[in-house]
């Protein structure tokens, strides 16, 4: 792991801890995900399972980031050659959902 | 009862930066669609809100999974046991 | 009864060795037949062998086609007879698995050339999200007076490890 990859990593606003994985495992952690192997599993599931994801013929999976909102924080996951990233982040957008 | 989730399909697309809407069930069945989401869609949608619902140990922080991309994003919010996605164009 | 057509003549010869029955049930029926095809061949006189003979075949040829589940706990193998198989079946299977190999799962698409600005830049406007959860609680609530009766499961996961 060159530590170009994860100093980016660290530079993300309000991030809380990240996940570099490859298909063989972890390959780094940090802040809140740091040795967080059922996140790790959990993502690695919904990045395979969003990438059969199709539109009309496309090819291509039509989305460059998935992300997971919660009330107070966020997954963002994309994938850059073999490697998924997922970084934590603080999700500041506070008011509470209204039904 | 259906036609009333059938209005509600057809009062959302009449939103124009939204493209497409499905509905599923935990299953997956396709319970209604529009535009660019169809049947073919229920599956995925329905195994991503479910496998999003893993990331929180707190049942009640039910997660909104998101497709992004530059021209628009796929929602995905589960309530209950029904899971709406829709795809929606950046304005 | 070690595989799947095994009691198929092999003209051939070959392969004799990996399609022998995992258990002979030859050896079991002085036991389980006592009372029967046991007491003939002792009673019957030897000039009788050729009919004996033809007995004795058919019995084989019956044995052969019958798994006696009973017999088969206290009158298998000897220990090293089964590692002996073991090995055979699994050499046998080694060989066969580089031209039968799983399909792999596909890798992962690459989205992205800068993963760092993707994951840096800004989340999904709160307005978005507010609002897929307003169309997915009005759904359910369109949806609470349908009952759906589901056969069976309709998404199976495929290729997750």
């Amino acid at each position: 792991m060159t530590s170009a990859i994860t100093q980016g990593l660290e530079r993300i606003p309000d991030q809380l801890g990240y996940l570099v994985i490859s298909e063989d495992g972890v390959l780094a952690s940090a802040g809140e995900l740091e040795n967080d192997e059922h996140t790790a599993g959990v993502i690695m599931q919904m990045v395979q399972t969003a990438c059969k994801f199709r539109l009309q013929e496309s090819s291509e999976p039509p989305f460059k980031r998935l992300s997971v909102m919660f009330e107070d924080h966020v997954f963002m996951v994309t994938v850059s050659g073999t490697k998924v990233f997922v970084v934590k982040r603080q999700n500041n957008q506070r008011d509470p959902i209204n039904v | 009862m259906e036609s009333i989730l059938e209005q509600h399909l057809d009062e959302t697309m009449k939103n124009p930066a939204i493209v497409g809407i499905l509905c599923t069930d935990e299953q997956g069945h396709n319970l209604g669609c529009r535009g660019s989401l169809s049947d073919e869609h229920g599956g995925v949608v329905s195994v991503l809100a479910s496998q999003a619902s893993k990331l929180s140990s707190d049942p009640t922080d039910s997660p909104t999974v998101c497709l992004e991309s530059d021209s628009g994003n796929i929602l995905i919010r589960k309530h209950n046991s029904t899971t709406v996605a829709i795809h929606k164009m950046n304005s | 009864m070690g595989c799947c057509f095994s009691s198929e003549n092999d003209p051939s010869g070959e392969d004799s060795g990996d399609r022998k029955p995992l258990l002979n049930p030859v050896t079991n029926l002085p036991n389980k037949a006592s009372n029967g095809t046991e007491r003939i061949s002792t009673n019957l006189p030897s000039t009788k062998t050729d009919e004996q003979a033809a007995l004795t075949s058919i019995l084989t040829r019956t044995a052969l086609n019958i798994i006696d589940v009973a017999a088969a706990d206290s009158q298998g193998m000897e220990q090293h007879e089964y590692m002996d198989k073991a090995r055979q079946y699994s050499s046998k299977l080694a060989m066969l698995s580089n031209t039968l190999s799983l399909k792999k799962p596909s890798l992962l698409p690459s989205l992205t050339n800068q993963p760092h600005q993707v994951l840096a830049s800004d989340p999904v406007s709160y307005s978005d999200v507010q609002q897929v959860f307003k169309i997915a609680a009005y759904a359910y609530s369109a949806l609470s007076q349908i009952k759906v009766d589901a056969k069976e499961e309709l998404v199976v996961q495929f290729a997750i490890p």
